[in-house]
């Protein structure tokens, strides 16, 4: 697909933004963000449906997988659900592909978000590891790996079916890899060797059945086999299937009859997807902070500081409500207020920090002391800052030469005439001079809040206050305000945070209520899921349920000689909630074709007893189920399914979380 | 090359995935379906994963407009529930359905099970009226082939059809006169009349005039727009409707016989009648109410539920009823020859009298009175479904004793489900009894 646009449209739309692109990024910047470097390109309605099918790139290798999100996406727009407005890939620089049948309010808004993602990508740990030392160039990598896989392909040496089944089961398991630790260190695991049971040495010696259960008998071999297996065994299961089997994989051969190792095409492509997967890890690793991050400076800019120019306010202030209205649990929503929560629990912290350095005030006499009134006042941007226009600008001229809220160069430019300060006012003043502008507390949405403070976090502040009469007015203390400690704060956890700490810091009693946050469970008494809690706390353990390991079970390898077969054993880290088995299984086929030997899984199951189910459901309570440890083994043929013993159904199962959240009186 | 490479290959992938009729039968979602239409889900075709039970999962919600109630049913998980990359309401439904109708359902379940049920006309002469195969130029206007009439003009619209802004365009071309225009215009194949060209001619503004300093320069800087784009942006307006496109149909007369079906179902409420139970009965029952749909021109169901009484009821109560009491078979059999007998005489209707239970029945019941009853009502077939997962109690006789006695009659069927298995056998059985 060609970028380059000479249509009528595009080239219109294209000299359309030329501006709007060069302000917002300058804007960003003032905003103390430090976004890659974006390009942007204008596409049409039917290249935005395929990159977005390509995950936002232009090439990827050949599968049916974005023929089937291409379809999806496709039926959604049939619906009025999931319309597109913009994609931006994680790459230095960024490439962000607005659709030309965009309103230019759409497009702006666009744009403003869009940098802001530019900046997570660009500054945020979990994006970083993955760039390490090396420059990112994403578009060029997933292009390599196109390349090569579509050069497999087309080999009359290989059969073009098998490229594609081993792809299919390579990306079963893309999510299971070690996002938490570099690609590199991931792959490193230790190495060991299971001691083979003696009963086979036994039997190869040919010792007679006498003397053998007289010298070594069954129980003494049985405890024997157990003690060394145990020893042997994994200290630290490794997470990264991907790399364990890369390592130790094999491929069943039909004709030799036995598992031989693997192509080098297999190995290269396995190489090559795995790398995609930790690529793409921090995307998902961070849904809620960056989307929020995004809507929250998009906010900003288009709401705000009026980004979206005065006539088109209303058509964006309709998209973004569309966007954050849509039903159901929205990352978008949960994302932004946070973020202003954060900012505004910040900036509270900052005021009361300085409001306990005043003559008189303690944490003790605050609520009675404090004139919030006085103090909202006194919070107010000075006017020359907040009103700027082309007739005031003698205000912002009259301050003192030195105020690091003005950026003087520009405003000398401006006087000149210069800079078209109407448009854009805040090229007039500086980080502090917009800090100040858009300081949180003033906005009419959160007055109240400061005065919302509670005595326990005043203490906290007064500990190890030593220089606590500092000032002598409220005014004086307020004068001194950093008003630009929420936005530095919020800069410094988009740096380290990933969504699963994110939520665990920042989610709290007085935001789950205010939002209406409730958890949901199945009743098998009415085959209904109902509202099982309001509580913070279920709502919290049910939400970090959603986002830890990409809201996926864990599963480790527990060995990879199992059962001194050289069978795969792997496990499912039970945390409570049990497996989708079906699901299950056909991974287990699927990884058939990338170990050649048998593989297992060992897992919780829970089973419900139909009379139990019966008697629950008169009683209207809900039933108990047993939970049993299951290994379930595919041997490229047929699955069994045998017990667990006890000792790695104990090793499976996490005692100390539990994520249900069914009230107790629901239990029978 | 690419994603149009990668679309075909999917759709590839996707064929076949519709779920396997008796798979579906046996251990689909019957709930979906309806009289007349037959939903098969539709397997997805996205790769596996280690993903959590849906249902133990559970999840997060956000009240609109308040916190909910503990308690309260909150329907489907809400989409966007984190499982899914992107955007949120991004997961479309996982469920799609191919659907049927009950005629093509029984087709293929001839197909698959190889039956060949024929249905017999009853003696029922009527007169009905034949396909509308006749045509004459004039008639009562509700006989008019309208779409016909709306094809032929729409044939005349696209040959008529053109690009009136893109010739707009051509007549602000420097030094060009109408007939200049006009002859350009049918150079490029543009079906344009002169008079049309004339007209526009004095509505072009002076000004606009010397837009374009040539033909050339304009075509590079307009789009042209489709007729099909046009229909698409304006909507079909004016469709030329010509009265020499008329047709009035009229139907030939002809005499048929027609194929009526009554099936009766029987369901056994009583308090032995657990879960499993129920849900063998409604998977037996369920296909073969839509495949007698299917096969009848006219089909009508009566549903009686009984324990130790019998009573009518409507289908959407009928597989969920439960009640306490006894069992007695009798009394639905009672009910049924009364219904049958009032409403469905056996000289105009196909009748067909299904029941099932559990086989237990109050003592002497069967062989004093069901049995008697059985032979003795007129039906096409009549079968007993005995539905006992896990195998058959000492006391539940009825379907053998039903069995042993009716033997002889070739339109008595007894068949016996324990499990999902066994329902198409069950259902093979059924039918494949009927045709002989």
């Amino acid at each position: 697909m060609t970028m380059r646009r000479f249509r009528h449209t595009a080239r219109r739309v294209a000299g359309e933004l030329e501006e709007p692109v060069r302000e917002a990024g300058r804007l960003a910047r003032k905003l103390g963000l430090d976004p890659y470097p974006v390009n942007y390109w204008v596409v049409d309605y039917a290249e935005m449906n395929q990159l977005i099918a390509y995950g936002g790139f232009q090439r990827r290798y050949p599968h049916w997988r974005w023929g089937m999100t291409y379809d999806r996406q496709q039926k959604q727009d049939q619906f009025g659900m999931g319309k597109a407005f913009e994609i931006v890939n994680n790459d230095n620089p960024s490439h962000a592909f607005l659709q030309e049948s965009n309103s230019l309010a759409d497009q702006k808004a666009v744009i403003t978000h869009v940098e802001a993602h530019a900046d997570f990508f660009a500054n945020n740990d979990w994006f970083g590891m993955f760039v390490g030392e090396s420059d990112l160039d994403a578009a060029a990598m997933l292009e390599r790996h196109a390349e090569a896989i579509q050069r497999y392909t087309d080999d009359p040496e290989i059969d073009r079916e098998d490229v594609e089944r081993f792809i299919d089961a390579v990306l079963c398991l893309e999510d299971n890899i070690d996002q938490h630790r570099t690609i590199g260190d991931a792959a490193t695991g230790r190495e060991r060797i299971q001691p083979e049971d003696l009963r086979k040495r036994l039997d190869a010696m040919n010792i007679s059945e006498n003397v053998r259960r007289q010298v070594f008998d069954d129980e003494w071999l049985d405890q024997l086999a157990e003690a060394e297996a145990a020893a042997a065994r994994l200290d630290a299961p490794r997470r990264d299937v991907l790399a364990f089997v890369r390592e130790h994989g094999m491929y069943y051969d039909e004709e030799e009859g036995k598992a031989v190792e693997m192509e080098p095409w297999q190995k290269d492509v396995l190489d090559m997807l795995r790398k995609e997967s930790y690529y793409f890890a921090a995307q998902k690793m961070t849904k809620v902070m960056n989307e929020g991050w995004a809507a929250y400076w998009e906010s900003l800019m288009m709401g705000e500081e009026r980004f979206a120019g005065t006539d088109e306010f209303v058509t964006y202030a309709d998209h973004q409500s569309r966007v954050l209205g849509s039903p159901g649990l929205n990352p978008y929503k949960l994302g932004k207020e946070l973020w202003e929560y954060i900012e505004n629990t910040t900036n509270r912290a900052e005021v009361a920090d300085k409001l306990l350095r005043v003559n008189g005030v303690s944490w003790r006499n605050f609520h009675d002391i404090i004139d919030f009134e006085e103090v909202q006042e006194l919070l107010q941007p000075d006017p020359a800052i907040d009103g700027v226009r082309s007739d005031t600008l003698d205000r912002l001229a009259a301050l003192d030469d030195d105020d690091p809220r003005v950026d003087w160069e520009t405003l000398d430019a401006a006087l000149a005439g210069d800079v078209d300060v109407d448009a854009y006012p805040w090229k007039v003043l500086t980080y502090e001079g917009l800090a100040e502008r858009h300081f949180s507390l003033v906005k009419p949405q959160n007055r109240g809040f400061l005065k919302r403070i509670r005595r326990s976090e005043l203490e906290q502040l007064s500990r190890y206050m030593f220089d606590d009469q500092v000032y002598d007015s409220v005014a004086e203390a307020i004068a001194d305000v950093d008003r630009s400690a929420g936005w530095d704060r919020m800069r410094e956890i988009r740096e380290s945070h990933n969504d699963v700490t994110f939520l665990d810091a920042f989610l709290t009693h007085e935001f789950v209520k205010d939002n209406h946050y409730f958890t949901y469970e199945f009743t098998r008494s009415t085959g209904e899921f109902r509202v099982s809690s309001t509580q913070y706390e279920d709502v919290k353990k049910k939400l970090l349920l959603q986002f830890t390991n990409f809201g996926k079970p864990t599963i480790v390898v527990f060995d990879g000689n199992y059962a001194n077969r050289g069978e795969l054993l792997l496990a499912h880290q039970f945390n409570g909630i049990m497996l989708d088995i079906a699901q299950a299984r056909g991974v287990l086929e699927r990884l058939y074709d990338l170990w050649g030997r048998p593989v297992n899984l060992a897992t919780i199951v829970k089973e419900y007893d139909e009379h139990d189910v019966e008697v629950a459901r008169r009683r209207n309570r809900e039933p108990t189920p047993v939970e049993r440890g299951t290994r379930i083994r595919y041997d490229g043929d047929e699955f069994e399914t045998f017990d667990l013993d006890d000792e790695i159904t104990d090793r499976i199962r996490a005692t100390d979380i539990d994520y249900d959240t069914k009230p107790d009186e629901w239990l029978s | 090359m690419g994603l149009r490479e990668d679309i075909e290959r999917f759709r590839e992938v996707g064929e076949e995935r519709r779920e396997d009729l008796e798979e579906f039968i046996s251990y689909g979602d019957l709930g979906g379906s309806g009289p007349d239409s037959i939903r098969i889900p539709i397997k997805v075709v996205d790769l596996p994963e280690f993903r959590y039970d849906r249902l133990d999962k559970g999840g997060v919600g956000q009240g609109q407009g308040g916190t909910p109630d503990v308690g309260q049913p909150v329907g489907q998980p809400q989409p966007g529930d984190g499982d899914e990359d992107g955007k949120p309401g991004e997961e479309g439904g996982d469920h799609e359905y191919y659907e049927m109708d009950p005629e093509e359902f029984a087709q293929e379940l001839d197909e698959e099970l190889g039956l060949d049920l024929e249905p017999k006309g009853k003696e029922v002469i009527e007169e009905i009226e034949g396909d509308f195969t006749d045509v004459t130029r004039t008639g009562p206007h509700s006989t008019l082939d309208f779409e016909r009439l709306f094809k032929e003009g729409l044939k005349r619209k696209l040959a008529m059809d053109f690009d009136d802004d893109f010739v707009r365009e051509a007549m602000k071309v420097e030094g060009e006169d109408a007939q200049s225009v006009y002859q350009w215009c049918r150079e490029n194949h543009i079906l344009v009349s002169l008079p049309w060209i004339e007209d526009e001619w004095t509505r072009i503004p002076e000004d606009e005039r010397d837009t374009w300093a040539s033909f050339e320069e304009m075509e590079e800087n307009v789009e042209r727009t489709t007729t099909l784009q046009r229909i698409r942006r304006d909507g079909l307006r004016d469709i030329p409707f010509r009265r020499e496109d008329e047709r009035y149909r009229h139907p030939e007369i002809i005499e048929e016989k027609e194929k009526n079906v009554v099936v009766v179902n029987i369901r056994d409420v009583s308090g032995s009648m657990r879960e499993k139970k129920r849900e063998l009965v409604e998977r037996t029952f369920t296909p073969l109410d839509w495949y007698l749909t299917g096969k009848y021109d006219n089909a009508e169901f009566v549903y009686i539920a009984h324990d130790a009484d019998a009573w009518q009821v409507e289908r959407d109560e009928f597989f969920g009823i439960r009640s306490g009491g006894g069992t007695r078979i009798s009394s639905a059999y009672v009910l049924a020859k009364q219904i049958l007998e009032e409403q469905y005489p056996w000289s105009e209707w196909n009748r067909y009298v299904f029941a099932a239970g559990d086989s237990e029945n109050s003592s002497n019941d069967t062989t004093e009175n069901v049995i008697p009853l059985m032979a003795e009502i007129p039906a096409n077939l009549h079968a007993y479904v005995e539905t006992q997962p896990g195998g058959t109690a000492i006391n539940a006789t009825h379907a053998e004793e039903v069995e042993r006695a009716l033997e002889e009659q070739d339109n008595v069927v007894v068949a016996y489900v324990s499990s999902p298995e066994d329902v198409i056998d069950a259902i093979y059985s059924i039918l494949s009894t009927e045709a002989n």
